[in-house]
């Protein structure tokens, strides 16, 4: 980095401008880029009270630098390794390299001749300086990184009407590090940089090494000014370039250039104390040494004693208290997922980390790395004739921003329990997905697309996936003061023929929901915490049980063959999807596990095909108490569809044969859905608007009223309030969808329609066409019952008038032939018992066996 | 073009470096001298070309030996050699001085780890850059791909021809043979590679090694990151997008071989602690134990290129058909006359993946049979796996116990500590088939790795993909495997596609000659890579034939479907016919009925 000065030692005296010169500049042989300039390519540096002969190598310790192509530089770690000694601890001393050397001069000399106008203070008559093989002026971009600082303004202050604030951006904050006194560092923004002089960024971009020194020195000599006693040293933190490049897409031509890459760390070393100047102490005499820079990587030691009354030799030791030493840290960055190509491996590159940058992140941690893209040769031994021709690549970081933070409100959601957020590390959301998922949600047809893109090989069933949709998007769970628990999961149920696609919708939610667990109901053990492969002892199968629910927590669990779960499994549900807790008992121990799962089930009718002549509970044989506990139950039949069964064919067809990349437009491809899902149930909490409120009371009046039509006698149960706490989670997964924190009455009326549209097909009374909830809730619906308090009024008139207190029994068959000629209604057998037994316990007849008399 | 006036064979870097300085010179005249060699990078300057004509047209690739771990010692240094694995993993890039300025003369690094002349200040150089890929044998190589790949003659080594590789020679040929005689015994195992293991020891320690011991690379038997292998190769490949190369691809690699003790020397700087932190991953293979290739061409290879002949023919219908016959009627044999069981099992070995759909996968046809017992599944096991690994290049037989499931490492995982990935059962190159033997299978509880483990396996049956673990992210690959299962009953722990009762009648002899299994193992490569032409009437009679069929059985599902046409497009593939036709169709819907009949 070795810069041209004209003139050579008889530069101005108060040219700080020169001072990106640290180490004098190699005498390189001038290859045929080199400009024209490189006869003059003197030795420009002065040194005040030098005791430490500054290193003239070009390259420190192994660190030898090859120009990229095209371009021949003076390699080296220069600049930054120079840049590190600034930030030390310690005030600059004379001893220090050329650079500082400069700042303090400066200073003390006052400020008469500190650059005081845009031109730079390099002074008009001097020689120009170019960075050597360059075409790059050192005044030029002196100046220009002096107006910068001075006068770039944030476009977003311009609004403001403060007059105070007439100072730039960073005059400001170069105040306020005055000011705290805390701040090593000025981090400034590579946008900034660009708005304000492009062409400034550019050379910043393509030499970082000699324009960031130039910068460094710029802002000390303006701190110098502005507070001649600041003593640290400053440094410049550049971020936010224009743009970042691939981790993969490094190569040659990027060496030693600014680049900004994004990865995530996946390793990092212990943080190593390097030597910058060490001190010695004569052993003799107790003569302490000059600090001695260390060079290469190597510190010389002195062979004798300075002091002139000792000068004994090979008398000195190092004294370790009194070296100076700087924080360094090497880290590993890897790529991210989402930049590797499909049968690749993430590519890795290291981060050489310096003082206040150690630390900064940790393993595991994504992060935008701002550097220098490093080089340097491997060294063989010491005494190699051949130089291995491999280079080892490292980047020099110079600000590193952690981008994600998502993981800590990920944190915050699991303690507080405020939130059903779950979806844990992989979800990264960076600034512009998030802007696409929110321009996403602003769709007007988002909730039809998002349906469409549920599992979009299946069709019909557009309500089953509304339902399925809600599911996932999740209601609020909500905790009372007082310790009421709210489950915010949505419970779903399909019952329905085989064939009708019902595992694959619970494959396709399994693999959208941020924790599903996919299990079939024959082998799960549903609360055990142990995985058991067991083996059906009759036809040899075998089947993995494991501890689903538990493990779904914060998730979707699905279990496929529901029916077919053992009653012990199916009982301790009722506490999961109610409580949200798993009790599972160990050695007289009770723990309560958390399962906040919801539950998405699918069972088979038990007489393998639904028969649409009994209700839900008889077709598939589940306790009406388990029924009840889901929001939606969903019947899914097999209508004979020759329609369907055609687009089937056609689809299954062409799935095979034609190009199936010809899909359907306008639907959201899987990870867009997984984001879209997770963050909607990670950020968005819906709050239910008043108007809503008042519609959902509204419509649950209404609800409960359709029950008491005028011509039904009985009054027919077609909500309870079960159903306002489902209502009020779908229309809150219903709004999370549009990501609006607010329910609104669509909403709610959406929601009405979901449940409207399940209770349809699940809780209709088949033999009155109503929907009637305690079909659901006792198993029988009005109607039936209603039926059954005829029949057995019917039989108690007739043992009123035919039976004789005391008198002979009468068989049921009898009983059955006698009613069925007095009533047009069909009566069986297995009724009129009941109807007897109904009347045995009001005390009018007595039953044996078969026959019956009348008390 | 140049000439190939060096012996490409036994110094090709001489040829690399000659070509080099013409093209330099050339360019340097034209372009009067500023920066002749700016524009070879990440280019051939004529190089590659000398070696593909000399190579292909030539016919000097039969000159190259091909590395193994018998040989390994044996090849001279810096001369060319041909390698054949599967990229095990992917190490990123290398910077190396390319092209370097000596006197006056532009010379280049290309093809070699260390240059013959000292490097100049790094002013006057390019830094070139490479990629790094790790490569191992293919896991589960059937040992007759060995012997059919055209065989390594070190006799023809115009420099290093001596008795004792000669008799080196003579020991690899028992291996061959011996590898024969025991694939024909039917070892249940297709890990068997001993015998080249023994032939490699035998060749590093033998006390009459034509090069001095320090030259000699030792074996990396302590490699933990490949269990079982014993044999890896470093190789560097130039100017090529690493794009063009996938994790787990099978290629052939032509390049030179180099090996430099100095190189291999440990390196002893331990004052400069930024050369340790800054460690890459070559360090972890130490020249000393895996051996540096830099690649100066490579290709992929396919099932075709383990074929030892390649008949000229055109695979017509008509031959086709009659070696699907003998096949068959091998495969009946072979299963103990189930008729029923060999069609499934022709079709299952002739699937592959062909697209995939979201979460739908086409094409895959994973086979469980089922009805086995212990006895039975070790006698028709045996003979499956046999059979198996005659006909297929990469095969592996994984027992399935609760024991190996809890303590297997079927998932490949990225250790970030060396840097390197871990390699698992199931990082498999495209097109492997899998047999798993689940009557092992007893009750028992299974650890946190065994749950892993079986969710490995029901994703990879389910969606042919296996997650990797790069410890802070989980990165799912495609994969194509043929999966068999045998088991008692339907696994539902490694839920196949078709379900067929094994039926066995009787256990006849099987035995096949070299030339059926030649003749058989061309016509699955090369079926399986014929292509499907549509033909919109056939699909449209189909589309009507499912609908009926649908009215007739409603339990038929979207998946029962799609896998009624994927065998129906293998069987018409297996006639050798590029299209679907109505027959084959009917075919497969009598199978099936056949098969539901045995269900029942």
């Amino acid at each position: 980095m070795a810069t041209n000065r004209g003139g050579g030692n008889s530069s101005p005296p108060n040219n700080s401008v020169s001072s990106p010169d640290v180490r004098p500049s190699s005498p390189l042989p001038a290859t045929n880029s080199s400009p024209p300039q490189s006869t003059r390519r003197a030795v420009g540096r002065r040194r005040r009270g030098s005791a430490s002969p500054y290193p003239s190598s070009p390259s420190l310790g192994g660190f030898e630098t090859p120009p990229p192509p095209g371009r021949s530089t003076p390699s080296g770690a220069g600049p930054t390794r120079q840049r590190q000694n600034w930030t030390g601890r310690f005030p600059p001393t004379p001893s220090t390299p050329m650079s500082t050397d400069d700042v303090p001069m400066s200073s003390e000399a006052g400020d008469e001749d500190t650059p005081e106008t845009d031109g730079g203070g390099a002074g008009v008559d001097a020689t120009p300086v170019f960075v050597w093989g360059t075409n790059i002026s050192v005044q030029d971009v002196n100046a220009a990184i002096l107006r910068f600082l001075r006068h770039f303004r944030d476009p977003r202050d311009a609004g403001r009407v403060d007059p105070v604030m007439d100072e730039g951006k960073y005059m400001r904050a170069i105040h306020r590090i005055l000011e705290l006194e805390g701040g090593e560092s000025l981090d400034v923004d590579a946008h900034d940089v660009f708005d304000h002089d492009p062409d400034l960024y550019g050379k910043m971009v393509r030499y970082p090494l000699e324009v960031l020194a130039i910068f460094d020195i710029v802002l000390m000599d303006l701190v110098a000014r502005i507070e001649p006693l600041f003593e640290k040293h400053i440094q410049t933190r550049i971020y936010n370039l224009k743009s970042s490049i691939c981790l993969r897409n490094l190569n040659p031509s990027d060496i030693e250039k600014m680049v900004s890459i994004k990865g995530m760390i996946i390793r990092c070393s212990s943080v190593i104390p390097e030597l910058k100047e060490a001190v010695f102490r004569c052993l003799v005499c107790g003569f302490y040494s000059e600090p001695v820079m260390v060079d290469r990587g190597r510190v010389t030691e002195p062979q004798r004693c300075q002091k002139e009354q000792c000068k004994a030799t090979n008398s000195m030791t190092l004294v370790h208290n009194r070296c100076r030493f700087s924080d360094k840290q090497i880290i590993k960055l890897q790529e991210t997922p989402d930049e590797i190509p499909e049968g690749g491996t993430p590519h890795t590159v290291s981060v050489l980390m310096h003082d206040k940058l150690v630390d900064a992140g940790k393993p595991g941690d994504r992060v935008e790395i701002t550097g220098i893209y490093r080089a340097m040769s491997i060294r063989i031994g010491p005494s190699q004739r051949t130089v291995k021709s491999i280079f080892k690549t490292y980047i020099d970081c110079l600000h590193i921003k952690k981008t994600d933070k998502s993981r800590l409100h990920i944190e915050d959601g699991m303690d507080t329990d405020s939130t059903n957020a779950s979806k844990t590390s992989e979800d990264d959301f960076v600034r512009d997905k998030i802007e696409k998922l929110k321009e996403l949600s602003k769709l007007p047809d988002i909730y039809d697309r998002l349906t469409r893109s549920l599992a979009p090989n299946i069709w019909e069933l557009d309500d089953v996936k509304r339902g399925l949709l809600c599911q996932l998007f999740g209601g609020n769970a909500l905790r009372l003061p007082s310790g009421a628990n709210f489950r915010g999961d949505i419970n779903i149920l399909l019952v329905g023929d085989p064939g009708t696609s019902k595992s694959q919708l619970l494959q396709y939610m399994h693999k959208l929901s941020p924790r599903g667990i996919y299990t079939s109901g024959r082998g799960s053990s549903a609360v055990g915490l142990t995985a058991y492969v067991a083996k059906d002892p009759e036809t040899g199968e075998t089947v993995l049980e494991s501890g689903a629910l538990v493990l779904s927590d914060k998730g979707v669990c699905c279990i496929d063959e529901f029916d077919k779960m053992s009653d012990n499994a199916r009982s301790m549900l009722h506490e999961v999807m109610e409580q949200q807790t798993v009790s599972i008992a160990k050695a007289g121990i009770i723990a309560s596990l958390n399962a906040r799962t919801s539950v998405l089930a699918c069972a088979n009718p038990s007489e393998s095909r639904y028969n649409p002549r009994l209700s839900v509970i008889d077709n598939i044989h589940l306790p009406p108490t388990l029924l009840s506990r889901f929001d939606l139950i969903y019947l899914i039949l097999d209508k004979a569809d020759e329609q369907t069964d055609r687009r089937l064919a056609k689809h299954i067809v062409s799935l095979h044969f034609e190009n199936p990349d010809v899909e359907e437009h306008q639907v959201l491809d899987l990870p867009t859905l997984v984001a879209y899902i997770s963050y909607a149930r990670k950020y968005i909490e819906p709050q239910l608007s008043d108007e809503a409120a008042e519609e959902l009371t509204r419509g649950y009046v209404e609800m409960r009223k359709r029950g008491n039509s005028p011509g039904s006698r009985k009054k027919v149960i077609t909500a309870t309030a079960r159903q306002i706490e489902s209502l009020i989670r779908l229309s809150e997964a219903l709004a999370r969808m549009r990501f609006s924190e607010v329910v609104g009455v669509r909403d709610v009326t959406e929601a009405f329609r979901l449940l409207e549209v399940a209770m349809q097909q699940s809780a209709t009374d088949h033999a009155t066409g109503t929907i009637d909830m305690d079909l659901i809730m006792t198993g029988i619906s009005a109607s039936e019952r209603q039926r059954r308090d005829n029949l057995v009024a019917a039989i108690r008139n007739l043992v009123m008038e035919k039976m004789q207190l005391g008198g002979p029994s009468m068989r049921m068959i009898e009983l059955l032939e006698e009613l069925r000629q007095q009533s047009s209604m069909e009566v069986h057998l297995h009724d009129v018992r009941g109807a007897l037994g109904t009347l045995m316990s009001e005390g009018t007849v007595v039953m044996h066996g078969d026959s019956f008399k009348r008390t | 073009m140049v000439g190939p006036q060096y012996d490409l064979v036994g110094n090709p870097l001489g040829a690399v470096r000659s070509t080099f300085e013409r093209a330099a010179a050339a360019a340097a005249a034209e372009s009067g001298g500023r920066d002749p060699v700016a524009a070879f990078r990440a280019k051939d300057w004529g190089a590659t070309e000398v070696f593909r004509s000399f190579l292909f047209d030539q016919g000097g690739i039969d000159k190259v030996p091909v590395l193994d771990a018998s040989n390994l010692g044996l090849i001279k240094p810096n001369t060319l050699v041909r390698f054949r694995g599967m990229v095990q993993d992917m190490l990123g890039s290398e910077f190396y001085a390319g092209a370097f300025k000596d006197g006056s003369t532009w010379r280049t690094n290309k093809f070699t780890d260390f240059s013959p002349f000292t490097m100049p200040h790094p002013c006057d150089s390019h830094l070139w850059e490479r990629h790094l890929l790790h490569c191992v044998p293919v896991p589960g190589q059937n040992s007759w791909t060995m012997e059919s790949s055209p065989g390594p003659d070190l006799r023809q080594m115009s420099n290093c021809s001596t008795s004792e590789q000669r008799d080196k020679r003579k020991r690899d040929g028992d291996d061959d043979a011996m590898d024969v005689s025991e694939n024909g015994n039917g070892e249940g195992s297709s890990f068997s590679k001993k015998p080249k293991e023994d032939g490699v020891q035998g060749s590093s320690s033998s006390p009459e090694m034509p090069v001095s011991e320090d030259r000699v690379p030792e074996m990396n038997g302590d490699d933990h990151h490949i269990p079982g292998s014993f044999f890896s190769c470093l190789v560097k490949v130039y100017d090529m997008p690493e794009s063009q190369v996938k994790l787990n691809d099978v290629a052939e690699f032509i390049g030179v071989y180099t090996f430099d003790p100095e190189l291999a020397a440990p390196v002893d700087n331990s004052d400069d602690i930024m050369f340790d932190l800054l460690e890459d991953v070559t360090a972890q293979l130490p020249p000393s134990k895996v051996p540096r290739l830099h690649c100066l061409m490579s290709r992929k290879l396919s099932c075709h290129d383990f074929l030892s002949k390649q008949p000229a023919v055109e695979p017509s219908p008509s031959l086709l058909k009659g070696i699907r016959q003998s096949l068959l009627s091998h495969l009946t044999l072979v299963l103990g006359k189930d008729d029923l069981a060999a069609h499934c099992l022709l079709l299952h070995l002739l699937s592959r993946l062909r697209t995939k759909v979201d979460l739908v996968t086409v094409g895959r046809l994973s086979l469980n049979f089922t009805g086995f017992n212990r006895e039975s599944a070790s006698i028709f096991g045996n003979r499956l796996n046999t059979l198996v690994q005659r006909l297929v290049p990469y095969s592996q037989a994984i027992p399935l116990s609760i024991d190996y499931l809890n303590t297997a490492t079927l998932q490949p995982r990225k250790d970030n500590k060396s840097g390197r990935l871990v390699t698992g059962v199931l990082q498999l190159p495209q097109g492997t088939h899998l047999t798993f033997d689940e009557t092992l299978l007893q009750s028992g509880s299974l650890a946190s790795k065994g749950v892993e483990n079986t969710v490995l396996l029901k994703n990879l049956m389910e969606s042919q993909m296996v997650e990797y673990d790069f410890e802070y992210y989980k990165l799912e690959m495609a994969t194509d495997v043929q999966l068999l299962t045998l088991s008692e009953a339907k696994s539902n722990i490694l839920p196949s596609d078709l379900v067929v009762p094994f039926r066995p009648s009787s256990v006849p002899a099987v035995n096949a000659s070299l030339e059926e299994l030649e003749s058989w193992r061309w016509y699955l490569a090369t079926v399986r890579s014929l292509p499907q032409l549509s033909e919109p009437e056939t699909y449209q009679a189909i589309q009507d034939d499912m609908v009926n069929v649908m009215r007739n059985d409603r339990s038929l599902g979207c998946s029962e479907l799609s896998r009624w046409l994927t065998m129906a497009q293998l069987t018409a593939s297996s006639f050798g016919e590029k299209s679907l036709s109505m027959e084959h169709w009917q075919m497969v819907k009598e199978l099936e009925r056949l098969r539901k009949e045995r269900m029942q």
